[in-house]
C-alpha cells in the first residue's frame, strides 16, 4: 500500500502541464539523439545540462531522464534500417534487425522494436516502483570476483555471436580481445600499444570501432556487390501497404522473450557498469540458445530483434535502482543525471529517497509517462523513418558515410576516433566478405578489457588465491545461473521440443 | 545554446553599459595595461575534459561569474575539447603561445597526462595565472567494519595485510595512500579501478578492505553510516566531513594534492597575467565562488602566478618520482 501511495504522490508532482512539456521534449530529443549514430544518451544528457540547471530540478530530471530511455528507443532505428548502430546497447539489434529489413519487413521490425522497448521499459519502472530496495542489494554485492565471472558469462555469448565458420569467428574474437588490450594497464599504470600516442591512453573505444564494422562494413558491401548502380533500389525492400504491421505470429512468437528480456535486462541493469549494452547482447545470445531454431537466427529472426529491445530499455530502467538507492551511476549516462543532482545541491545516497521523495517519486512515475510517450512517438514517426530506405542507395551512401563519421567525431570530437572508425569500416568490409564475424569481434573488445582488470583486481584482493571465487555468495549465484543456462536449459530445450511442437499445433 | 545566447546578451548588455560609461571618459588617459582585454576579441576558453565533469563544471563556475559581475569585457567562447586525457584540449591551448585571448582551467590530469605521454608541452609551459582551489582525497572503510578511526587503521595495516582502492594508477589516488602508507609505516596492496561507482561497489560488497575518493562523489554513502572516514589528505577538513582528522593532524602530512587552476596559452603577455590576476582575485572573493567550492567539497587554496608555476612543477616531480618508484612511467 505504501508503495502505491508513494507512486501516487510521484504521479501528481510529475502530472503538471510544464512538466509534461519537458518530458514531452525530452523524449524527442532522446530518439532524435538515439538515431544518429555514435550520438549516445550519455553526450545528449551532458550538452543539455547545463540548460536544465535553471530549470525547476523535478522537470529537469523527467526532461534527462526522458533523453536517457528515449535514446533507446531512437538507437535501433539505424540498427534496423542501415545496419548502424546508434549507440552501443543497439549492436545487437542489428543481428537480426537489419536481415529483417532486408527481408521486406522493416515496418513490422521497427513497430516490434517500438514495442520491445516498451515493454522493457515497462516492466523495468514496475521492478523499481515495487522492488528497489531489494534491488539496491544486488547493486551493492557486485565486487571485482563478480564482475569477472559475469565477464565471463558475457563471454560464453561469444560461442553463439561466432557464427557458421567457427575458425573465422574465433580469430574474430582474438583480433576483439587484441584491440582490448590497448591503453593504460590499469594496474601498473604501464601504457601499452599507445605509441606515445596521447589520445591511445584510454584504450580503443568500441563505439567507432560497432560503427565502421557494422555501418560503413555493410555500405562498403553493398557497393562492392554494385547496389548503387541498380537505379532506384534502396538497400531493403519495403511495401507500405501490406507489410506495415506485424504479423499475429510476430507477437506470438516473442511474447515470451519480451518477459525473458525484460528481466534479464532489468537484472543486468542493476549492477553498476555491466549496462544495457551487455544485456543486450546476452539477451540475444539466451534467446537463440534456447530456441528451437537457432539456425533461423541472424537471417531475420523476429526474436533476435525483440530480446536485445526488451533488455536494453529495462537495463536502462535497472541502472536507475543504483543511482536511486546508492547514489552511485550505474553507466555513463546516469553518471551524468548523477551531475546533475549534485549541481542542484542534492546528496545521492542511500538516503536520498527518503530525504527527496517528491523528486524520486516523480521521476519513477515520469518514467511510466515517458515510455507511453515514446511508443506513440514512434509509431507515428516509423512511416516517416522508412522513407529512408527508399532513396535511392547511390545518394544514401554517401550520406550514411558523413553520418557515421560525424556520430563519430561527435562522441569525444576525437580525430583519431574518426580515423579509428574508418579504418573498422575497411576491416568489416573484408570480415563481411570473408566470412569473419564483426559481432564476436565488438564483443571481445568489450568484455575483454573488462575481464582482465576484474579478475587482476580480484587476485590483488585475494592475494593471488582463486579460492575467493566460491567463497563469495554473489559469486557462487553468477556460477550457478551460468551453468543453469549454459548447460540445464540447452537440454531442457532439447528434452521439452515435443510439447513445443503439440502447443504451437494446438494454438 | 543557452548558455552561448546568455554570454552573448551579456556581451551586448556590457558593450552598451561599457559604451555609456566609456565614452565621456574616452580621453581621460588610457594606460597601456588598460589594452588588455579588449571588449572586440573573443575569449577562446578550453575545456580539455568532456560536459559534466569537474573540470567543465569549475570552467563553467568561473564564466557564470566573470558574467554575472562583468568582470570580462568581451565576449567568451567555451568549448569543451575532450580526447586524450587532456592532451587534445590543453595541447590546443599550448598551440597559441603568446596569444593573450587563450585560457583554461587544469585538473589532476594536467599534471600525469605529460607524465604518461608524448603530449608536447609541460605543465609549466603555459602562463599560470592561478591555483583556486585542490581536491582532495578522503580514505573511507565500510561502515560495518570494526575499525572505528586511523589509529586503529594503521595499526591493523601493520600487522595485517590490507588492500587500498582508488580510480587509477598514474591518479594522486594511488600517489596519496602511498605517501601516507610510506610516512605512517604501514604497506598495502593498492587496487586499481576505471571508475568511482566500480570502486565503491567493490568496497560495499566487501571486497575491498578500504579505499580513498573524492569526498563530493560518496557524501551521501557517509552520511548514511554505509562507509566511514578514517582520515582527510587536504590541509583544512570540509563542514561535510567535521570531526575527521587530516593527514597533517595525525602528523603524517604529505603535501600532495591535485591543482584546479587557471592558466594562459604559454608565453602570454605579461599585461594579460596580471589582468587575469587581479580578476581572480575578484572571482575568488563572491558568494558564487564560496557555494562551488562548498559543493563540490573542495579544499580552497590560492596562490597566484609564478607561485603557481613553482606549486606546478613541484607537485609534478613529486609525482614522476612515486610512479616511476614503481614503474607506471618511464
Amino acid at each position: 500500500m505504501d508503495i502505491f501511495s508513494d507512486l501516487f504522490m510521484g504521479f501528481s508532482v510529475a502530472v503538471t502541464p510544464m512538466n509534461l512539456v519537458y518530458l514531452f521534449a525530452g523524449a524527442m530529443v532522446g530518439m532524435v539523439v538515439g538515431v544518429i549514430p555514435g550520438f549516445g544518451p550519455s553526450a545528449g544528457l551532458a550538452i543539455l545540462l547545463p540548460v536544465t540547471l535553471g530549470m525547476d530540478p523535478i522537470g529537469a530530471v523527467m526532461m534527462l531522464a526522458a533523453i536517457y530511455y528515449g535514446a533507446m528507443y531512437g538507437g535501433t532505428i539505424t540498427s534496423i534500417l542501415l545496419n548502424t548502430p546508434g549507440e552501443s546497447a543497439t549492436v545487437a539489434s542489428t543481428f537480426d534487425g537489419f536481415p529483417l529489413a532486408k527481408n521486406g519487413r522493416a515496418g513490422p521490425a521497427l513497430v516490434m522494436q517500438a514495442a520491445a522497448s516498451f515493454v522493457g521499459g515497462t516492466v523495468g519502472v514496475i521492478l523499481i516502483t515495487i522492488l528497489a530496495p531489494l534491488f539496491g542489494q544486488v547493486s551493492r554485492s557486485f565486487g571485482p570476483p563478480e564482475y569477472f565471472l559475469l565477464a565471463v558469462m558475457g563471454m560464453l555469448t561469444l560461442i553463439v555471436m561466432i557464427g557458421e565458420n567457427w575458425k573465422l569467428g574465433v580469430i574474430s574474437a582474438l583480433i576483439g580481445f587484441a584491440l582490448g588490450t590497448v591503453g593504460v594497464d590499469l594496474e601498473t599504470g604501464q601504457s601499452r600499444y599507445t605509441f606515445g600516442s596521447a589520445e591511445l591512453i584510454g584504450g580503443i573505444y568500441f563505439i567507432p570501432v560497432a560503427i565502421g564494422l557494422f555501418g560503413l562494413g555493410e555500405l562498403f558491401y553493398a557497393f562492392y556487390n554494385g547496389l548503387h548502380r541498380t537505379g532506384t533500389g534502396g538497400i531493403v525492400q519495403y511495401d507500405k501497404e501490406e507489410r506495415f504491421w506485424p504479423t499475429a505470429q510476430d507477437w506470438i512468437s516473442t511474447r515470451w522473450t519480451m518477459v525473458r528480456g525484460s528481466i534479464l535486462g532489468f537484472v543486468v541493469g542493476v549492477i553498476p557498469g555491466a549496462g544495457a549494452t551487455i544485456a543486450s547482447l546476452m539477451a540475444y545470445s539466451l534467446e537463440r540458445s534456447i530456441s528451437k531454431a537457432p539456425e533461423k537466427f541472424g537471417k531475420g529472426e523476429m526474436q533476435g530483434l525483440v530480446a536485445p529491445e526488451t533488455a536494453n530499455n529495462a537495463a536502462s530502467s535497472g541502472a536507475m535502482i543504483p543511482l536511486l538507492t546508492l547514489g552511485i551511476p550505474g553507466s555513463a549516462s546516469t553518471a551524468v543525471l548523477l551531475a546533475a543532482f549534485l549541481l542542484w545541491g542534492m546528496r545521492p545516497g542511500p538516503l536520498f529517497m527518503e530525504q527527496n521523495p517528491e523528486l524520486a517519486w516523480g521521476l519513477i512515475a515520469s518514467m511510466y509517462l515517458g515510455n507511453m510517450v515514446l511508443l506513440a512517438i514512434n509509431i507515428f514517426a516509423i512511416p516517416l523513418f522508412v522513407q529512408i530506405i527508399k532513396v535511392p542507395y547511390r545518394i544514401l551512401g554517401p550520406v550514411v558515410v558523413v553520418i557515421c563519421a560525424l556520430g563519430t567525431f561527435s562522441v569525444h570530437s576525437s580525430f583519431v576516433e574518426t580515423w579509428i572508425m574508418f579504418a573498422a569500416g575497411f576491416v568489416g568490409f573484408f570480415m563481411r566478405l570473408y566470412g569473419f564475424s564483426p559481432a564476436a569481434l565488438v564483443l571481445a573488445l568489450v568484455l575483454g578489457p573488462l575481464a582482465e582488470e576484474a579478475l587482476r583486481q580480484t587476485l590483488t584482493i585475494s592475494r593471488g588465491s582463486f579460492m575467493i571465487f566460491v567463497e563469495r555468495a554473489p559469486s557462487l549465484w553468477i556460477i550457478g545461473v551460468t551453468v543453469f543456462l549454459v548447460v540445464l536449459l540447452p537440454l531442457m530445450g532439447r528434452f521439452g521440443r515435443g510439447s513445443g511442437d503439440a502447443e504451437k499445433a494446438g494454438g | 545554446m543557452n548558455f552561448m545566447a546568455h554570454t552573448a546578451a551579456r556581451r551586448i548588455f556590457g558593450t552598451a553599459m561599457a559604451a555609456a560609461v566609456a565614452v565621456p571618459l574616452a580621453f581621460a588617459g588610457m594606460a597601456a595595461a588598460q589594452d588588455y582585454p579588449s571588449a572586440d576579441e573573443t575569449l577562446d576558453w578550453t575545456i580539455a575534459f568532456g560536459p559534466g565533469g569537474g573540470n567543465d563544471i569549475m570552467a563553467r563556475s568561473i564564466v557564470e561569474i566573470l558574467n554575472k559581475y562583468d568582470l570580462y569585457p568581451g565576449d567568451i567562447k567555451v568549448e569543451n575539447r575532450a580526447g586524450g586525457s587532456g592532451a587534445v584540449g590543453w595541447g590546443y591551448l599550448a598551440s597559441q603561445a603568446g596569444n593573450p585571448y587563450g585560457i583554461s582551467t587544469t585538473s589532476g590530469s594536467f599534471v600525469t597526462t605529460p607524465l604518461q605521454a608524448d603530449t608536447g608541452w609541460a605543465p609549466e609551459d603555459f602562463t599560470p595565472v592561478a591555483l583556486l582551489a585542490t581536491d582532495d582525497l578522503v580514505l573511507v572503510v565500510n561502515g560495518s567494519s570494526e575499525i572505528q578511526n586511523i589509529e586503529e587503521f594503521i595499526a591493523y595495516a601493520k600487522e595485517n595485510p590490507i588492500n587500498i582502492g582508488g580510480t587509477g594508477t598514474v591518479n594522486v589516488d594511488f600517489i596519496v595512500p602511498t605517501l601516507f602508507a610510506q610516512a605512517a609505516g604501514f604497506e598495502f596492496d593498492y587496487v586499481s579501478f576505471n571508475d568511482m561507482s566500480e570502486q565503491t561497489t567493490a568496497l560495499l560488497s566487501n571486497a575491498l578492505d578500504a579505499m580513498v575518493g573524492n569526498p563530493g562523489e560518496i557524501l551521501g554513502l557517509i552520511e548514511s553510516g554505509d562507509l566511514r572516514p578514517l582520515v582527510f589528505s587536504g590541509q583544512n577538513i570540509p563542514d561535510a566531513l567535521a570531526g575527521v582528522p587530516t593527514m597533517g593532524d595525525i602528523g603524517y602530512d604529505i603535501g600532495v594534492s591535485m591543482p584546479r587552476g587557471l592558466i594562459l596559452a604559454p608565453d602570454a603577455p605579461a599585461e594579460a597575467q596580471e589582468w587575469w590576476i587581479e580578476t581572480m582575485k575578484k572571482v575568488v572573493d563572491t558568494p558564487e565562488w564560496k557555494e562551488y567550492i562548498a559543493s563540490n567539497t573542495l579544499t580552497p587554496t590560492v596562490i597566484y602566478g609564478e607561485d603557481f608555476r613553482t606549486f606546478l612543477t613541484k607537485t609534478k616531480n613529486g609525482f614522476e618520482e612515486v610512479l616511476k618508484s614503481v614503474g607506471a612511467v618511464q
